[in-house]
């Protein structure tokens, strides 16, 4: 079966003015099969953030091909949708704008659009938030609202970009349970960068580790935990075998690039 | 906090300070220190000389043909000066082309040009108008600058990831970046213009506020002094309240934010 997403041998060079040239990836390939969750971990730097972009269609890569669904990717389209790390919401915008504004964007008619977000905001568990600004909400609540921004559009696959780094402990262990649920209802393709080894374990079918920069694949474990996933299964002799063993392959990377 | 005073605390307070310094400059000057009039003045004799100028129109006179130079200027300033600092923000040749005039411009007291307008332009409605243009163009011109340059990357980047153009780009994040620009810029224009409409009425004008404050200096009526310059305090609170109240309106999402 033909994948979802299909890396093949992408690199990338960042050339700054003034500066050296970084090699942010090197022949990096990678696919991923539809309705996959796949987390991306590494040590900062190493280009996971870069991939998301470029699979987002923001950046174009020097060499390789990104295709989706053997479609060769030109720019940003509508069937992919990304939640970023600093939720990125629009300050002027209420939680229904920010919603919207992928469908807007695409040209939805007002009264379709209003309906659909609604939905979302909902789903989100946002439901009488709607009206709220951005700085009246919770760095939680500001993350269901990213996650309901890029669902609205209905994309067939969703990029995270260390979605949950930017809060706290408790609330982070809250939202992964949460997008587990969303996943299962909506069984999107789920490309997830973290730097957290348990989040990755918790969330994943496969957990891919890449190596220092520049970055490319160094190792990829099949995550076979039980589905659906609870809490408690984090106390299982198996989730901290697993955990260790990302550890065991993560860790020469960062020794590495100390 | 609670009870009346505690919820109205603010307004009590202020309002009592303020009939305090009027009632204490009062007896101070009738009872204590009896001051030849002809030097200063006292809140009694300034209520009678707002009479008169109320009665007789006079007031109304100078008030109008203030602020019609002044909502000349103003407005000119509003029509040149958000376009230039917008064009400026998103064209840096632009900006490198004229960042040293203006800096240059704004940095200078430009109330010392008042003599070259009024050799241009005369005394009247024109000269008066330029000046309070020339002082309230540059807030305008800098803040929406600002504004543009302030636009956040990551939302210009979130835009562009759900599938926006060039034209969404600059109306669903760029110009709104600017709004909270826009509202400081107008309170410092507004403070600015006011000092030019004065400034060039001292110079050179045979009507308005500012003239008949320096006329009135000039000839030792010091209560009528008094209400051209109470008069210019309310007009300045009333409209930088109304720039507050606008602001508020054009950025909620300020609100949280702001500090004062």
């Amino acid at each position: 079966m033909l994948p979802c997403i299909q890396a093949k041998d992408i690199s990338l060079t960042f050339r700054p003015k003034n500066r050296e040239p970084v090699a942010a990836l090197q022949n990096l390939s990678l696919d991923v099969a539809k309705g996959e969750f796949v987390s991306i971990v590494g040590p900062s730097g190493c280009g996971k953030s870069t991939f998301l972009n470029i699979l987002l269609g923001l950046i174009p890569p020097d060499s390789g091909e990104m295709e989706l669904n053997g479609r060769r990717i030109h720019g940003p389209g509508q069937d992919r949708a990304m939640v970023f790390q600093e939720f990125g919401l629009l300050p002027w915008r209420t939680v229904l704008g920010n919603v919207e504004l992928g469908l807007e964007l695409k040209g939805v008619d007002s009264e379709r659009r209003r309906r659909r977000a609604m939905e979302l905001i909902d789903m989100a568990g946002l439901a009488g938030f709607a009206s709220h600004y951005p700085h009246e909400l919770s760095g939680g609540m500001k993350q269901r609202v990213g996650l309901a921004r890029a669902l609205a559009t209905d994309p067939e696959v969703l990029l995270m970009d260390e979605p949950f780094a930017a809060l706290d402990a408790q609330t982070r262990d809250l939202m992964q349970t949460e997008l587990l649920q969303v996943w299962e209802k909506t069984h999107k393709t789920v490309l997830f960068v973290t730097h957290s080894i348990e989040e990755a374990a918790y969330l994943s079918d496969r957990v891919v580790v890449m190596s220092a920069r520049p970055g490319r694949i160094k190792q990829t474990l099949k995550v076979r935990l039980p589905r659906p996933r609870d809490y408690e299964m984090r106390l299982t002799a198996e989730f901290n075998d697993l955990k260790s063993q990302i550890w065991e392959i993560l860790k020469e990377e960062l020794l590495g690039t100390k | 906090m609670n009870g009346f005073y505690g919820e109205h605390r603010r307004l009590i307070l202020g309002v009592s300070s303020f009939l305090f310094l009027v009632a204490a400059w009062e007896l101070l000057l009738t009872y204590v220190v009896p001051v030849n009039p002809f030097f200063f003045t006292k809140p009694s004799l300034i209520a009678i000389a707002f009479r008169d100028q109320i009665t007789t129109g006079k007031l109304w006179h100078d008030l109008a043909v203030s602020s019609r130079a002044f909502v000349w200027g103003f407005a000119f300033a509003v029509l040149v000066g958000i376009p230039l600092g917008a064009i400026m923000g998103w064209n840096r040749r632009v900006e490198y082309t004229l960042d040293p005039f203006l800096t240059a411009l704004y940095a200078s007291p430009l109330v010392a040009v008042a003599p070259l307008l009024i050799i241009f332009f005369g005394v009247g409605l024109t000269g008066k108008a330029v000046l309070v243009f020339l002082l309230a163009v540059f807030p305008f011109v800098f803040n929406v600058f600002a504004g543009v340059k302030s636009a956040d990357p990551l939302l210009i980047n979130v835009v562009r990831a759900f599938g926006g153009r060039e034209k969404d780009l600059y109306f669903k994040v760029i110009l709104p970046s600017t709004l909270p620009y826009l509202a400081a810029a107008a309170r410092l224009a507004l403070g600015r213009g006011l000092v030019g409409i004065i400034v060039g009425e001292f110079y050179a004008a045979s009507e308005g506020i500012g003239f008949a404050i320096s006329q009135a200096g000039d000839t030792y009526r010091l209560p009528d002094m008094f209400v051209g310059i109470i008069i210019l305090a309310f007009v300045a609170v009333l409209l930088t309240e109304g720039m507050r109240w606008l602001e508020a309106t054009l950025a909620p999402w300020r609100a949280g934010e702001e500090v004062r």
